[in-house]
């Protein structure tokens, strides 16, 4: 997804929000653009996510693989040490469903960190990403993935006209 | 804005200077401080090794009192562990307006108490260089771990609340690391890069943070309630008058959350004090928890009444000389348990003006703390004290031994928590950013209030 990316600079989110609906009007894909900010800003606000979140899915699927670990440490360990204690049966069903359930619910959750982070894009270490440490100071960094040196004069003069500032030409990835 | 005016959007950096004074290099205090848990902690360290090598005949523990002071640290701490979490992702799902500076800290308390308190089985098994017992693997000498046992639940549901928690922690504290990233300088800006593992603050991260941060609050709810619901069960399954009760598994999460709300209080006035925090940390937070403390306690006093009253309606003997020794010999312990879990609490905390004041919640909130202690107690001794056969009644008083490691358990927290402070994010700054951002000051008629901005993702084909 790397390319060239026009950034700018912003002070609030109104010129912000100004210039990128100048970028959509270019016309630029939602999908090419997108904002740098301290915090996050809802969505619409000045830019829209137009990809879905899959890792819902991922969390469900983390739980079944989860269930079905511990439904099998559980059966397995009675099975391999059919030992009768406390007047149990070899396969007890209430132990099981505690099992089953906690690692159900380990399941989950390492099925949100992994999926979380694979869609939010963290953890690549190689790649050139975008990014302007100014925007700790409040402000908000622009960006729009243009094709072409003409693409990029007329959505760098958009983030101007908008009030943008230190409106520059970056490679690297959104 | 409740004491927060100056702190606004637009005066990001300053708001993280602000915020993160716990990160400034180290001072001779702090060294102090720090050296003297250190020794504490080492101290304890030193009496369990002295436990190992000697056995534990140094402890107080005897016929038919066998679990003693440790079991009841374990439980208080597992309890302490509970509010933490629970209380962040409770206010997290209902995006309460006031949660954001209460967030990490309290989260940090969860991840810790659970680690010291996970401690105290294994300090407590006796040969200790055998607990690998406990882990399933494959061996012919027909050592397994007996699922069907609950404390090999509590090994499994501890370990997955300890692992959820720590990532609860690390994943709400991503956004922060990427601010104290672009910060910092030195060997803290290695160390916050990695650890940021590059995020930057796009419009796709944050959309997908923030429904991670739901999920995963989800998630951690039902596993802090099952966690403390199986340390109960360890209590409940077995038949000892006192622990045989269907009751138990509410009664100690109740007690789990009441306790955890008190440590989250002294935490955060500690925090507030020692680094300046008292226009993020503002008397709402406190009002609030108060409120929520105020809830539990009196929900703490009708399950213990609930409880209480069962026996000594039905006057079954075996039960009912555990509860007439708390008459006798454990009356002290008794005591300070109704009192500072009831007496005092529910009266004081519905007052506003106790809960306003930051120097009486503190004091509410230690009496909760030492009232909840008196309750693991009084639950893991006495029972045991006053078991089945009159003949081999007992009492049971710690030795010097259990005494140091206890105070090494809490000098161990406390250690790991000042060097949590100085090394990361202590507020979520985020957070707290993103709800100045939200909210504004609206007129109402002559009333200047305050307007939260309540956003709805309206995203084409996403959650939210």
């Amino acid at each position: 997804m790397s390319g060239i990316v026009v950034v700018g600079l912003f002070d609030a989110v109104d010129p912000a929000a100004a210039a990128a609906r100048a970028l959509r009007a270019l016309p630029l894909p939602e999908g090419d653009i997108t904002t740098l900010s301290p915090m996050a800003l809802p969505d619409g606000a000045v830019c829209r996510d137009p990809r879905g979140i899959g890792f819902p899915k991922v969390t469900l699927a983390g739980w079944f693989v989860g269930a079905l670990a511990g439904l099998a440490l559980a059966l397995g360990t009675y099975l391999l040490y059919p030992l009768i204690t406390g007047g149990k049966a070899i396969v007890s069903v209430p132990p099981t469903l505690i099992i089953t359930y906690e690692v159900a619910m380990l399941g989950a959750l390492a099925g949100t960190v992994i999926a979380g982070f694979r869609e939010m894009g963290l953890c690549r270490f190689r790649t050139r990403l975008i990014h302007d440490p100014r925007i700790q100071e409040g402000k908000i960094l622009l960006c729009a993935r243009v094709s072409g040196d003409e693409q990029a004069e007329r959505a760098m003069d958009a983030m101007r006209t908008a009030g943008g500032v230190d409106v520059r030409p970056e490679e690297g990835a959104l | 804005m409740n004491g927060s005016d100056h702190l606004t959007r637009t005066d990001t950096g300053a708001l993280y200077r602000e915020l993160s004074r716990s990160n400034l290099p180290p001072t001779g205090r702090w060294y102090a401080v720090a050296g003297l848990l250190l020794l504490v902690t080492l101290w304890g360290v030193g009496c369990f090794v002295y436990m190992m090598k000697t056995g534990m005949g140094v402890t107080g523990l005897n016929r038919p009192v066998m679990w003693g002071s440790l079991i009841a640290s374990f439980v208080f701490w597992i309890g302490l562990s509970h509010s933490g979490t629970l209380i962040s992702a409770i206010l997290r799902i209902t995006n309460a307006t006031w949660r954001a500076p209460i967030l990490r800290g309290a989260e940090a308390m969860t991840a810790f108490a659970l680690m010291v308190g996970g401690l105290f089985p294994l300090i407590h098994i006796g040969r200790n260089w055998r607990f690998y017992y406990m882990i399933p693997y494959p061996n012919s000498r027909q050592l397994w771990p007996n699922l069907r046992s609950p404390l090999m639940w509590d090994a499994v549901a501890i370990n997955t609340y300890l692992l959820g928690s720590l990532t609860f922690l690390y994943f709400g504290m991503i956004p922060d690391l990427a601010i104290a990233r672009d910060h910092a300088t030195g060997w803290r800006k290695k160390f916050y890069t990695v650890l940021a593992l590059g995020f930057r603050g796009s419009h796709n991260e944050w959309r997908r943070y923030h429904v991670a941060s739901t999920i995963f609050a989800i998630l951690i709810i039902p596993v802090a309630v099952s966690v403390h619901s199986i340390v109960g069960w360890d209590f409940a399954m077995a038949k000892v008058p006192g622990w045989h009760s269907t009751i138990f598994a509410p009664y100690f999460v109740t007690g789990a959350i009441f306790s955890g709300l008190a440590g989250v209080v002294l935490v955060m006035a500690a925090l507030r004090k020692v680094y300046r925090l008292e226009n993020a940390l503002t008397t709402v937070q406190f009002e609030n928890l108060g409120k929520l403390l105020c809830t539990m306690s009196l929900l703490w006093g009708y399950f213990y009444f609930a409880e209480f009253l069962t026996v000594w309606y039905n006057r079954n003997p075996e039960e009912w000389e555990v509860y007439r020794s708390y008459g006798g010999h454990f009356l002290p312990l008794w005591l300070s348990m109704v009192v500072c879990n009831f007496v005092v609490p529910f009266p004081l905390l519905c007052m506003r003006r106790v809960r306003r004041s930051i120097p009486a919640l503190c004091f509410v909130s230690f009496l909760v703390i030492v009232g909840m202690y008196a309750e693991r107690f009084l639950i893991v001794v006495t029972s045991l004290a006053r078991r089945n056969d009159p003949f081999i009644w007992h009492n049971y008083f710690p030795s010097w031994v259990e005494f140091s490691i206890l105070a090494g358990a809490l000098a161990m927290f406390l250690l790991l928590y000042t060097i949590f402070a100085k090394l990361f994010p202590i507020m979520a700054v985020s957070d707290i950013q993103e709800r100045l951002f939200q909210a504004t000051d609206r007129k109402i008629g002559e009333a200047n209030v305050e307007s939260i901005a309540m956003p709805h993702d309206t995203g084409k084909g996403g959650h939210g």
